[in-house]
This record gives structure tokens, sequence and C-alpha cells, in this order.
């Protein structure tokens, strides 16, 4: 079966092209575009890894992994951050809180990405 | 005729000789009388000289004594002037000041102050300031207060309250080389702190904003050209070669703005680790292999330092800050050009050095080489590429690792960058 990834951002641009990207690596692909739907989206579809934005409208990423820890059947998902920024103390942060890994979308690429979740969940 | 008598001549003679002899004794009275007046005369008129002199003294003196009160009252007049010039001074300057004894008891406090720290003047004159302790308005300003002075004096800011920050500057007072006490200065810098919060908002607003669409470029381009959606003929992939890039330069400029915006913040954070200087230099090079191939430039690495030599640093940021002195290396080197770098250290510190034979830079021009948005004259002729900022960004990293950075160049000859680094173990 299928791997799922929830793919929590707000930017359409970067949602089509990663998408694509994942979904011709063989991955099953849910969208959320802010934190509230990205929640209620993990909790009924139990993704094996999530590509969360940290900047979104309704609820950013740092509050959703906030409440994820909170919750004894999401605090396991391993977590990849997708950002705009890299300031350590956020990167600081966001390991406290749980992520496994951090990208800067203007220094990665897709194929990059990629990479990073097949170290995470493998193909 | 009666003829005299023989006995009447001696009486005679006898009469005119005491006659006579009664005048020489009269003379020799008058003799010494006229001596005496003329010595009389002589003191008398000596005491009258010497009463004219000291009636001349006195006139003297009467007159220096004149002056001297004149001068006393002029000084007390002057120093009257100058204590209210003084008080003048502190009543109507636009900072708080507050004096203090030895035993932090209040001596002066003036208007702006009692303002700032929302206090009556006879609340807490004569009293110690540290009594005041429990008090919310006061608590951080105490906190600050007690801390002990290494230097000649120290500044901090203060947020007083939530609509209130106050740099606070604490300077010992001395009489000679007696402390005496201690002076406050209170500057209200809520306004330069709101500006700044809002500059620092605005900048990552925008820095954001800009950096999301740059991505969502990069990551378009970048799966064109993998040629996942389809082969693209040379030409096509050419040209989205160059919009690649040209966005990949744009990326840099954002990041450089947003870099020299944290900076001037002071929010340009750093992480410490202790780290090789030699490997963050290697990667750096290794970076810029393919441009260095492309530019047929030759780039030595001359690690004079034999063993691995730690030292903490935030390697992130002197990575950007040797990125930023290589790139301008290789960017401003020719055809065929070189480049040597130099790792050695001693004792103390490690020192880097980057030399190129390249365009250099204009010796009017020197000055102002780490300054914001520098660009050489030379430069701007020969290509429009750069920030202006590689160089401000550098200087501002190497110095807050309490190291050095300085450099040696001739127009038309080449330059070399050269940095220090404090060896290091312990935070």
């Amino acid at each position: 079966m299928a791997k799922k990834i929830l793919i929590i951002e707000d930017e359409e641009v970067l949602i089509s092209v990663l998408k694509k990207k994942l979904i011709r690596e063989g991955y099953d692909i849910s969208v959320a575009k802010n934190g509230v739907e990205g929640l209620a989206k993990m909790k009924k579809d139990r993704p094996d890894l999530i590509l969360l934005d940290i900047i979104m409208p309704e609820k950013g990423g740092f509050e959703v992994m906030e409440e994820m820890v909170k919750d004894e059947e999401l605090k396991d998902i391993p977590v990849i951050i997708i950002s705009n920024s890299g300031q350590p103390v956020e990167i600081e942060k966001a390991k406290k809180l749980g992520a496994d890994d951090w990208l800067i979308k203007t220094e990665f690429d897709p194929q990059e990405v990629l990479d990073k979740v097949i170290k995470q969940i493998g193909k | 005729m009666e003829k005299e008598t023989p006995t009447k001549q001696p009486t005679l003679l006898l009469r005119i000789k005491e006659i006579l002899k009664k005048r020489e004794k009269d003379l020799v009275e008058m003799d010494r009388i006229a001596k005496m007046l003329v010595r009389r005369d002589l003191e008398l008129s000596e005491t009258r000289e010497k009463r004219e002199q000291e009636l001349k003294e006195l006139k003297e003196s009467k007159k220096s004594l004149t002056q001297m009160l004149k001068e006393v009252r002029e000084a007390q007049e002057k120093a009257e002037e100058e204590k209210n010039k003084t008080l003048a001074i502190i009543v109507n300057f636009t900072d708080g000041l507050l004096v203090l004894d030895e035993n932090n008891k209040v001596l002066l406090i003036n208007p702006q102050a009692e303002v700032l720290l929302n206090f009556k003047k006879e609340e807490i004159i004569g009293k110690s300031i540290l009594a005041f302790s429990k008090l919310p308005q006061l608590k951080n300003l105490l906190d600050l207060y007690k801390k002990e002075i290494k230097k000649d004096f120290f500044r901090e800011e203060i947020e007083i309250r939530e609509s209130l920050i106050l740099s606070m500057t604490k300077t010992p007072l001395k009489r000679g080389k007696i402390k005496i006490g201690n002076l406050l200065i209170l500057n209200d810098i809520t306004r330069e702190k709101t500006i700044e919060k809002a500059k620092s908002e605005f900048v990552s607003l925008a820095a954001h904003q800009l950096r999301t669409p740059l991505s969502a470029l990069k990551w378009i381009l970048k799966t064109f050209l993998s040629d996942e959606l389809g082969r693209m003929n040379k030409e096509q992939k050419e040209f989205l070669s160059d919009a690649y890039n040209s966005n990949e330069r744009m990326i840099v400029l954002v990041n450089d703005l947003l870099n020299a915006a944290r900076i001037e913040e002071g929010r340009f954070l750093y992480k410490l680790d202790l780290i090789d200087p030699g490997i963050l230099i290697k990667s750096v090079i290794d970076s810029y292999r393919d441009l260095i191939r492309e530019k047929n430039i030759k780039v030595e690495f001359k690690n004079l330092i034999k063993r691995p030599l730690k030292t903490l640093i935030d390697a992130d940021k002197i990575k950007i800050a040797i990125d930023n002195i290589l790139e301008n290396a290789i960017k401003y080197s020719g055809p065929d050009g070189k480049i040597i770098i130099s790792l050695k250290s001693d004792k103390k510190e490690i020192e880097t050095s980057v030399e190129d034979n390249g365009l250099g830079i204009p010796e009017v021009q020197q000055k102002r080489v780490f300054s914001k948005f520098f660009r050489g004259a030379n430069v701007l002729r020969k290509e429009t590429d750069g920030t202006g900022l590689g160089l401000f960004i550098a200087k501002n990293i190497i110095e807050a690792h309490n190291g050095r950075i300085w450099f040696k160049s001739i127009e038309g000859k080449g330059t070399t960058f050269c940095f220090t680094l404090p060896i290091r173990k312990k935070a």
C-alpha cells in the first residue's frame, strides 16, 4: 500500500509542484491549506509523514505541532518543516516540538524534498 | 666836671662784661633753640612724610580691598550663575537624571526622571533608592542599578512598563579619585524601539512575501529543467536555465537584505559550537567548484595549521562571511585568475586570508568598503550584479565573534582580505 503524505501549505504553486513530484514517486498525497484543516485531516487520514509550513493563515506550523505533541495518536507522526525561514531559534523550537527535519524553500528544490521524504519513510 | 672815679670804671666794664656774657649765653640758648627747632621741624616733616606714606598705603589697601570685595562678589555671582545654569540644564534636560550618593541615597532627581518613573521628588529625595525595589516601575531599573560597574559606565535597555522603554546609563561620580556616588541617565527610547520593531516586522514580512514566489519559481523551473515535464530542446533549456539563475540571484539578494536588517536590529543570533574553521573553508570552496571551473580560475587552499584546531564559532554565520569574501574574489577575478586562501594560527587566534589578482578596489573608495551597499566604481563599470551587502555582513559576523577583518588592495592588481577568529574553547 502506498505511503500517505499530508502536505500542510498555503502556497498553491508549491503544493502542485510537490504533489506532482510525490505522486510520480508513488506516494498517496492529501493537502491542507492551513493548520486547522491540517489537524482535521491528520486525525482522519493518519498520514505516514507530514510536510508542514510554518507561516500560514488560521493556524501556523508551530501551533499545529504544539497540538500534535498533546495528542497521543498524532505525536509520533514524522514531521518535515518546509519554511521560508531558517533562523536557528525557529529550527531549535521546531526540534523541541518534535520536528524531524527542516527545509528552507529557497534553498531546496523538489528533488531534495523527495530525498528527505525517502530518508524519513522510505519509498 | 665831675671826674670819674676810678672805682666807677671797673664797675661799668664789669657790667658790660656781664651783659656780653649774658648775650653770649642768650646766643647759645638761641642757637640751641634754633637747632632744636630745626630738629623738630625735620622730625615733623619726617612724621608728615610718614603719615603721607601711611595714608597712601591706606588708600592702596582700601583700593585692593575694594577690588578684592568686587572680585569676591563677581566670583559669587559667577558661581551662582554657574549653579543656576547647571540647575537649568538638569531641570530642562530631555533625559531623566538621578544623582545618588555612595549609600544609594537619592540626592537629586530632575522633572523628566519624575515623569518617567512616575515619582514625586518629595517621595524619594534623601531616601535610599533600594527601599523602593518592590514598586513595579522601579523593579527592572533597580535590578540593573545593583549591577557592579566594571567599565567607566554601562548602558542597557529596560522596560519600565508596556509602553515605556528606557535606556539607562549608570556612571560613577568621582571627586578626584574617590567615588562619591552614581549618576543615572534615563533616556526614553520607546519611539525608536517602536520604529525598529515596525521596521523589523516589515522586513520579515517583505522577505516572507518575496521568498514565497521566489521559491515557487525555483521549484517550477527546476521541475522543467529536470525534464520531468517532457524533454526540451537546447534553446528552451538555455532560456529556462537563465531564468533559474536570475531567480537564484534574487534569492541571494533577499537573503542579504534580510541578514543586513537582522544585524541592524541586533537579531542576528549566534549559536556557538566547537568547529574547525578549515572544514568550513573547504566546504565553501567546494560550493564554488562549478563557477571556478567555468571561469578557469586557480584556487589554492594553504592550510598551515597542522592539526585540526577547533574554536567556538557560529558555523552558519562564519560560512556566510567566508562565502561573501570568496565570492567577491571569484567574481572579480578575470579568466586565468589565481586565488590563494591561507589559514594559519598562533596561540590566541586563527587567521584566514583570501588573496586574488582581480580587479582590486580603487584607493579613494577603500575607506567605505565595509559600509552598507558599497560597490566599487570599477566593478560597477564591468558588471552590475551584487548587492553591496556582502562585506558589511561579513564584517559584522567576524566582529560579533570578537575577530578582526581588514584588507589590502591595489586597483588592477588584486585584493587580499584577512580576518581573525579568537581561539576559544569555552563560552
